[in-house]
């Protein structure tokens, strides 16, 4: 059977029993079969083999497996919760890198690029309106600032004329001032300001009260407050004020005029960036604990990825209010302006200091040098209680070996010496000596000797034996004096 | 499958309760050993569990499951491969007549291990797994015209196999001229592109 001969082939025949033909080539092929018997046995053919196939079965799958691959799907459950808890951790470290990197170019972008211009146009603005400089500007007291004011007013809060504080400009309208609407569209920096001031009083305690006074009217508060008062010396206070931003200058002028001012010191620090920051962190921190709320609601897993969900929800948490605390102390030093205040009251010397009569200071005197002796003598007793031990040791060890060793020098060295020589001499019970024993001369080694030897009778003064005693010139002078 | 990549235990437990006994007597037909064949039945189900975050419709999920089976067993005949090759492990093969309890089965048995190993796979993956010659054809990796072909041809040598007489005249036939079930049997898996 070939297709040249035969229409149809045998695979179609078994692509027809398989249902594999197309639908119009199927009613072809079966309409051939129909009438033609070799294909017939072909199909024939075909079931027989399917039907002896068929007689192959396999047993049941035992029930143990079953278990087994049920039981896995729940670790397997748990295994795709872990995964998905560390795919979330990276993905919330990786967002939380790029929105916080991303938040800091904008905002560095943005108010890098601004607040320079931002503070030139506040600092025109400012001296435009009668606002006090230092508000907007921390270098508008500066001689340059004070150059480009063009008129002076009046303070509004003290009344003096503000040629003495330099710090009030007269009022000109605004509003048709360039760059205005730029300032009011954006966000206003935030400055942390810091006064110094030290003022010497001539009434310390009216200045005092004065200071209590003008804390209580603007609505400041004395963060910390000293007040030192020794004897035979002014009285000093130092005190660190808090006072509303706004009310700064006010409280200032009034400050000044307590006393005579010394010295004056203003700082501003702008921290607007670093509000921002912190304004970007909580934000982020926020998304992070939102987020891992809606997978402790959502998702299921064992006790111990709840566990760390949720002692990463309360790290989240900690870090959110930390920020909280961080943002309310920086905005409450922009809202609160610092006076560092040191109030100093002029000294007057006191005329009628009694004076302690001459039995009292002797008595002092007295006290006093038995408290030094004592104290002299406690510490020399603490010292040698403290280094005794040691000093005992080291002079063991050094001390005794060193006296030896020069012990046996000097023994070395006046047995060479003339002197040694006629102690021997004299010792050798040849000759009498003509003075004691404690009264020897000490016989220099160089010069003319004289020796006075006195001599039992028929014994002769040998010096030859002793030639160490007698210099060459002397054993020669003795010799020649038949001494010898 | 769908239903379980987005966690519904359920759809596992309908999948495995639907395809258990089917990758069961895939691999009890293919292996001599029914322990071994019970094992890796419950590591297809495992891999199947692994791998279901991956899982793509692209075939159908049988297609998928058996080409998973596929690939088990190519790796564990490798390793018996090895084993016997370098270490001189011989798979205890147990008695076929223990294992196949019936007289006919053992007889359907012997006949398709005489078929040449890419014959024997189509047949046996269109008689007893009811895959389509494009199901074939795809895990495979073979044209379905090659598919229908061998398998047309795997099942006239079957014939021959299990009839006695059409055996009978076969060898008759075969002292003419060689036959073509005993050529595939000398060169088992010489056929490009399929391995077994």
């Amino acid at each position: 059977m070939s297709s040249s001969t035969h229409p149809v082939a045998p695979g179609e025949v078994m692509a027809l029993l398989d249902g594999e033909l197309r639908v119009d080539r199927s009613l072809f092929v079966s309409a051939h079969i129909a009438d033609c018997s070799e294909c017939d046995k072909t199909t024939d053919s075909v079931r027989n083999v399917s039907t002896s196939l068929a007689k192959w079965t396999v047993p049941n799958m035992p029930v143990s497996i079953e278990d087994k691959v049920l039981r896995s799907l729940s670790h397997i459950k748990n295994l795709r919760t872990n995964e998905f808890l560390s795919g979330l951790r990276r993905l919330l470290s990786l967002q939380a890198v790029l929105v916080s990197g991303a938040g800091l170019v904008i905002l560095w972008v943005f108010f890098g690029l601004n607040s320079g211009r931002h503070y030139r146009v506040a600092s025109k603005i400012a001296a435009e309106r009668d606002l006090p400089v230092d508000n907007a500007a921390p270098m508008a007291s500066s001689p340059t600032s004070r150059a480009t004011l063009s008129e002076r007013g009046r303070n509004p809060i003290t009344g003096r004329d503000n040629a003495d504080s330099q710090y009030y400009v007269h009022k000109i309208p605004f509003q048709a001032q360039p760059g205005y609407a730029q300032l009011e569209t954006q966000q206003p920096p935030m400055i942390a300001r810091t006064v110094l001031l030290s003022i010497v009083v001539k009434d310390f305690d009216a200045a005092r009260a004065s200071l209590d006074a003008i804390l209580a009217r603007h609505n400041g508060y004395a963060a910390s407050l000293n007040v030192s008062t020794l004897q035979g010396s002014a009285r000093t206070l130092q005190a660190s004020l808090r006072i509303p931003a706004p009310q700064l200058a006010a409280a200032l002028s009034e400050s000044k005029a307590l006393g005579r001012l010394e010295n004056e010191t203003q700082n501003g620090e702008e921290v607007t960036q670093q509000h921002a920051d912190l304004l970007a962190r909580l934000k982020n921190s926020r998304e992070t604990e939102g987020r891992l709320q809606d997978v402790l609601r959502t998702r299921t897993g064992k006790v111990k990825d709840v566990l760390e969900v949720e002692q990463e929800l309360a790290r989240v948490r900690g870090e959110i209010e930390q920020i909280e605390a961080e943002q309310k102390t920086l905005e409450h030093r922009v809202e609160f302006a610092t006076i560092d205040l040191k109030l100093a009251e002029e000294y007057k010397a006191q005329l009628n200091t009694p004076a302690p009569s001459v039995l009292m200071q002797l008595r002092n005197a007295a006290v006093n040098g038995f408290r030094s002796a004592f104290e002299s003598l406690l510490a020399l007793v603490l010292f040698l209680a403290e280094s005794g031990p040691s000093l005992l040791l080291w002079l063991a060890l050094l001390g005794i070996p060193g006296w030896r060793v020069w012990k046996r020098y000097r023994r070395a060295q006046s047995m060479r010496s003339p002197a040694a020589a006629y102690g021997r001499l004299l010792d050798s019970g040849r000759g009498q000596p003509s003075i004691p024993q404690s009264r020897r001369p000490k016989l220099p080694g160089f010069g003319i000797t004289i020796l006075l030897v006195r001599m039992p009778p028929g014994q002769p003064c040998n010096f030859a034996r002793f030639p160490e005693l007698l210099p060459k010139n002397v054993g020669a002078a003795a010799s020649s004096c038949g001494i010898l | 499958m769908l239903a379980f990549t987005q966690g519904s235990a359920a759809a596992f437990t309908e999948l495995f309760h639907r395809y258990k006994q089917p990758i069961y007597g895939f691999f009890s037909r293919r292996l001599a050993d029914p322990a071994t064949a019970e094992e890796l039945t419950q590591e297809t189900f495992f891999a199947l569990l692994r791998a279901a975050s991956r899982y793509e419709p692209r075939a159908l999920f049988r297609t998928y499951l058996y080409a998973i089976g596929f690939k088990i067993l190519r790796a564990h005949r490798r390793k018996a491969a090895f084993r016997a090759a370098f270490l001189g492990y011989r798979n205890s093969l147990p008695d076929p007549s223990k294992a196949d309890s019936n007289e006919s089965a053992l007889w359907v048995r012997r006949a398709v291990e005489k078929l040449d190993p890419l014959d024997r796979e189509i047949v046996m993956l269109r008689e007893f797994e009811q895959l389509s010659y494009a199901e074939i054809a795809d895990l495979l990796h073979l044209p379905l015209n090659t598919v229908r072909s061998r398998l047309f041809r795997a099942r006239t040598a079957l014939r021959e196999l299990l009839d006695p007489s059409t055996a009978a005249a076969s060898s008759e036939a075969q002292k003419a001229s060689p036959a073509k079930v005993s050529q595939s049997a000398v060169a088992p898996g010489a056929r490009k592109g399929f391995r077994l």
